[in-house]
């Protein structure tokens, strides 16, 4: 492709040249000619992300303070403090993609007040105790692991490179995770039933979280956009088995059970059967109806409106200077 | 007289309860200030600062942490029970830091006002500057080298206040007038800040920090240049005006953070977390 | 007021440097309302785990990238070992000839005295 080469294309050589490069495993950068279907599947999928780690510091953070010891408190401190860290680079890369289209940061957060915005299934769950703070760490940031590294070789190098400082990061926070349920695993009666407590109350969230295996369980599913133009490699429910072969084995260890007698794996196929969760649940959670979605996106709308005016402040005094 | 290590503290009771006095306000402001800027995560104006404030209350916390560690080793008991078990009376920080964030609660309705927390954080940054400075030089050894590591992060602290202290005064009407409140407010209560409790005469002539006066002038130089240079007059005074922490007066605030800092611990003290 | 908030998002580069002898490496962009603002978020925001010795922040705008046509211009031919040490190997073997030890470049870099800092 020479100088002025991109300009003379038809729309259509300019696909085949973009489908060209990904194939051969070039990354695609901001200011990159892409394919609308391309951009707008990017959009979607990374500023529902981004949301859904600033959205997810919420539920953990109702903990913080409360965490049992300084060294938990500090721990559980870094931990959402990492969740707002991955909020803004994951933003950042979503505010480039919808730059070309005149938005910026302000109407990402709008969209997310007015419900255009979804943030994911997990964090419209209430966390009523220690246990929980533990559990997410644990499992709710188990599942993350699964499907962000399966993200980490994603064709868009912007949203490739986030990735890989966001991976770094989960690794702290699966050991934080394991070292709260540890102590609960090995602790007192009352803490085992607090760990044990927490399992039952996120499985159907914990399946939930990879999304449906067919479009057909909830009516949408964006996964074979995403496979096609190799953001992603697994589906949904690949990524969901992972976390079973992942995680299964060290509930059990720990002599914690999983609130689904049927559940088994199955040598010959190869992989667990399991009973499906109500992917009706989901579908209210899709439209902000979930247990806890309209307190916590109030909670953030509240200190969004609260604080305006040091945004305003500032805003005007750049424009000034 | 300088006190080389623990040992040789519990040889000297008079000196060893003025230390402990000592430890437990510098402990109970940092434990306290990093817990109500922990209850902002997720809130901040700005996605960016969010980030960078909880640094600074992981770092706060970190150094409240090195003082009940000193306070363990004189055998003031174990440190989580030194930070989640004491009740609200038994507790020396200043009431300046157990005031809220703002109206509401960080689980409900965060109305918090990030004017009075840029002062409040700016104001007690500096205090705790002068004396962490004054603390280098402590006749207790142990305390002097916490006070080398802590000051080490106060740097970036002060420059981070600091920067939006200036900005915000330095910017519309609306933020002007909303600092400028903040100012007052936090003025009404910054007295028990810099104060080193009934005891601090004995703390100066000890040589384990030095005197209140001492104290006070230093943050006044660091701060009148820079009221000065946003065209601000340097507060007059500087009151308690909800109580001398440093005599276990509180509000009913701290009764309630207590009660919310604790409340996993007490399910089961005994327990490991 | 969406207006004056847009002001405030403005787009800052970061940069940093992990020790007084590394160079200066990009970190990720920010939003921040003015390069103070920027320069306060920096560290805390990219580089909570890692040394720093110092830390840039850019206005995205003051910076000229390259397009993806313009990338193209980054491509040559590895036809250039005159421009390389490995284009001068051979010389060891002469310097042989003549007893004398090539001065390759882990020799001449040592020269300095202190080797690697």
């Amino acid at each position: 492709m020479g100088l002025i080469g991109m300009n003379q294309l038809t729309e259509e050589e300019k696909y085949e040249h973009f489908m060209k490069r990904i194939e051969a495993g070039e990354k695609i950068e901001a200011d990159d000619w892409m394919p609308e279907e391309y951009r707008m599947a990017l959009i979607k999928l990374i500023s529902m992300h981004g949301i859904s780690e600033i959205m997810g510091a919420l539920p953990e953070k109702e903990w913080v303070p409360r965490a049992p010891s300084l060294r938990r408190k500090l721990g559980i401190m870094a931990k959402v403090q990492d969740e707002m860290g991955h909020g803004q680079l994951l933003l950042r890369v979503a505010e480039d993609l919808i730059k070309p289209l005149g938005k910026t940061r302000e109407d990402l957060i709008q969209d997310l007040f007015s419900g255009r915005l979804k943030f994911h299934n997990v964090f419209h769950m209430p966390a009523p105790s220690w246990g929980d703070a533990g559990l997410i760490g644990w499992l709710v940031d188990g599942a993350a692991i699964i499907t962000q590294t399966n993200m980490l070789n994603a064709s868009y190098g912007p949203y490739a490179r986030a990735l890989k400082r966001i991976c770094a990061e989960e690794v702290f926070h699966a050991q934080h995770g394991e070292a709260i349920i540890m102590a609960l695993a090995e602790g007192s009666e009352q803490q085992r039933e607090m760990l044990q407590d927490a399992i039952n109350r996120w499985w159907e969230s914990l399946l939930m979280f990879f999304g449906p295996d067919k479009a057909e369980r909830t009516g949408s599913s964006k996964q074979d956009i995403t496979i096609k133009y190799k953001i992603r490699t697994k589906t949904n429910e690949e990524l969901r088995q992972d976390f079973f072969n992942k995680y299964i084995p060290r509930i059990k260890s720990l002599g914690l059970t999983v609130p689904d007698e049927t559940m088994y794996y199955d040598e010959e196929q190869e992989k667990w059967i399991y009973q499906q969760p109500d992917w009706n649940k989901l579908k209210q959670i899709m439209k902000n109806q979930g247990p806890k979605s309209e307190e916590r996106l109030k909670l953030r709308m509240t200190a969004y409106e609260t604080n305006a005016w040091v945004r305003e402040a500032l805003g005007v005094k750049s424009k000034a200077m | 007289m300088m006190i080389q290590n623990s040992q040789e503290l519990k040889e000297h009771e008079e000196m060893r309860s003025l230390v402990a006095e000592l430890l437990y306000q510098l402990a109970d402001d940092d434990f306290l200030i990093a817990y109500r800027g922990s209850e902002w995560l997720g809130l901040a104006p700005h996605i960016e600062e969010d980030v960078a404030f909880s640094s600074i209350n992981q770092d706060t916390m970190g150094h409240a942490v090195m003082y009940y560690q000193l306070l363990e080793e004189i055998g003031e008991g174990k440190v989580d029970d030194l930070a989640h078990g004491r009740p609200s009376h038994y507790r020396k920080n200043a009431v300046l830091l157990e005031l809220p964030n703002g109206p509401g609660h960080y689980r409900k309705e965060p109305e918090f006002d990030w004017a009075f927390t840029v002062v409040r954080h700016y104001f007690y940054t500096q205090a705790k500057k002068v004396k962490v400075d004054s603390l280098k030089d402590s006749s207790y050894k142990p305390l002097a080298n916490v006070a080398v590591k802590i000051n080490m992060e106060l740097y970036y602290h002060l420059m981070h206040w600091k920067t939006w202290f200036h900005q915000l005064l330095s910017s519309n009407d609306e933020a002007r007038r909303r600092m400028m409140a903040a100012i007052e407010k936090v003025c009404a209560d910054f007295g028990g800040v810099l104060s080193l409790g009934p005891n601090g005469e004995q703390m100066a002539q000890h040589g384990l920090i030095e005197g209140e006066e001492m104290l006070m002038r230093r943050w006044t130089h660091e701060m009148e240049s820079v009221f000065e240079s946003l065209n601000l007059s340097f507060p007059e005074s500087f009151g308690m005006k909800h109580g001398d922490g440093r005599k276990g007066e509180h509000t009913d605030h701290l009764v309630e953070a207590t009660a919310t800092l604790s409340e996993v611990y007490r399910i089961d003290p005994a327990a490991a977390w | 007021m969406s207006n004056q908030s847009h002001d405030f998002y403005q787009e800052f580069e970061v940069f940093s440097r992990k020790s007084d002898t590394a160079p200066m490496q990009y970190q990720f962009s920010l939003l921040a309302p003015n390069h103070e603002i920027a320069l306060v978020m920096a560290q805390e925001n990219f580089m909570r785990r890692e040394s720093v010795a110092d830390i840039w922040v850019v206005k995205r705008s003051d910076i000229r990238k390259m397009t993806q046509e313009e990338r193209e211009t980054l491509k040559r031919l590895d036809n250039k070992d005159y421009r390389m040490t490995k284009g001068y190997g051979y010389l060891k073997k002469k310097w042989r000839k003549f007893e004398q030890k090539m001065l390759d470049e882990k020799e001449i870099l040592s020269w300095g005295g202190g080797g690697k800092q």
